[in-house]
C-alpha cells in the first residue's frame, strides 16, 4: 500500500521538471551553436559564455537563497528551512562545478592561461570550498538541531561572499570581464546574442528549481522517517 | 593568421559544451537513482 510520505509528490513533480529542463537545455545548445552568430574577436570560444554565465547565476542564486533561508532558520527554527538550505547547497555546487570548469576552458584561448589568482576567480573558488565544507559538516554531525544550527551559520557566511563576488570586478583590479547583462544599465550585447543568453538564464533557473524540488522532496522524506524512528 | 581574423578555438567550445552536459546529466541521473530509492522506500 502506498503511504502518504511528505515529499513524494514534490519528488515526482521535480523529476518531470528535470526532464523538461534538460530538453530545454538541449534547445539552448542548438540555439547557441546553430542560431547565434560567432563573435569576431573571441571566435567560437565566446559561445562558452551561454553556459558559463547562466551557471554562475544559478550558483549565486542557490548560495544567496541558502544564506537568506539560514537567517530565517535561526529565527524561526523550522526544520523545513534547514532542509531547503541543504538541498540548495548541493544543487549550487553542481552549478559551481559547471562555472569553475567552463571558466578555465574559456580562459585558456582568450587569456592564454587556464587559471589566474584573480579576485573574482579566487573568491568563487573559496565560496565553492565553503559549501563543500557545509555538506561535510552536515555529514559529520548526527544531532539534527546542532547540524541545522551550525549549517545555518556557514550558510550565512557564504551569503556574505555572494555580493563581493558579483562586485569584485568593480572593487579590485581584475582580468575577469565586467557584467554585460546583470548590470544597472542596459545589456551591452547584440539583440540576437542577448536573446540566447536570456533564454539560457531561464533554463538554468528552471534546472535549479527542478533539481532543488527533487532534492528537497527526498530530504523531507528522510527527515520524516528519522522522526518516526526516533519516536518508536 | 592575419591580425583581424577570427581565432580558431572551436575545440574549447566543444569541450565546454560536453563537460557541461555531462555534469548536468550525471547529477540528474544521481537524483533519479536516489529519488527512485526514496520513492520505493515510501511505498513499503
Amino acid at each position: 500500500m502506498t503511504s502518504a510520505i511528505p515529499g513524494q509528490s514534490t519528488i515526482r513533480r521535480g523529476l518531470w521538471l528535470i526532464v523538461l529542463s534538460l530538453i530545454a537545455l538541449a534547445g539552448i545548445y542548438v540555439l547557441a551553436l546553430q542560431h547565434t552568430p560567432i563573435e569576431a574577436r573571441q571566435g567560437l570560444a565566446q559561445k562558452i559564455f551561454y553556459l558559463h554565465v547562466p551557471a554562475a547565476w544559478s550558483a549565486l542564486l542557490s548560495f544567496g537563497l541558502v544564506g537568506i533561508v539560514s537567517v530565517l532558520y535561526l529565527w524561526l527554527q523550522d526544520p523545513r528551512l534547514d532542509l531547503f538550505a541543504a538541498s540548495s547547497v548541493e544543487v549550487g555546487l553542481v552549478f559551481s562545478m559547471v562555472m569553475l570548469t567552463t571558466g578555465p576552458i574559456w580562459a585558456k584561448p582568450i587569456w592564454g592561461t587556464w587559471w589566474t589568482w584573480d579576485p573574482r576567480l579566487t573568491l568563487t573558488l573559496l565560496l565553492f570550498f565553503i559549501f563543500v565544507g557545509y555538506l561535510s559538516l552536515r555529514a559529520a554531525l548526527s544531532d539534527r538541531s546542532e547540524r541545522a544550527r551550525f549549517s545555518a551559520v556557514i550558510g550565512i557566511m557564504g551569503l556574505l561572499l555572494v555580493p563581493f563576488i558579483h562586485l569584485s570586478v568593480y572593487l579590485f583590479r581584475t582580468m575577469h570581464p565586467t557584467p554585460i547583462v546583470l548590470k544597472p544599465s542596459a545589456p551591452s550585447l547584440p539583440p540576437v546574442m542577448l536573446r540566447t543568453v536570456l533564454l539560457s538564464f531561464g533554463v538554468a533557473t528552471l534546472l535549479y528549481i527542478a533539481f532543488v524540488m527533487v532534492r528537497y522532496g527526498m530530504a523531507i522524506g528522510q527527515y520524516t522517517r528519522e522522526e518516526a524512528d526516533d519516536a518508536t | 593568421m592575419p591580425p583581424d581574423a577570427t581565432p580558431q578555438n572551436g575545440q574549447y567550445m566543444v569541450a565546454a559544451y560536453v563537460v557541461t552536459g555531462a555534469i548536468y546529466l550525471l547529477y540528474a541521473l544521481s537524483l533519479w537513482i536516489r529519488a527512485r530509492r526514496a520513492l520505493r522506500g515510501s511505498d513499503k
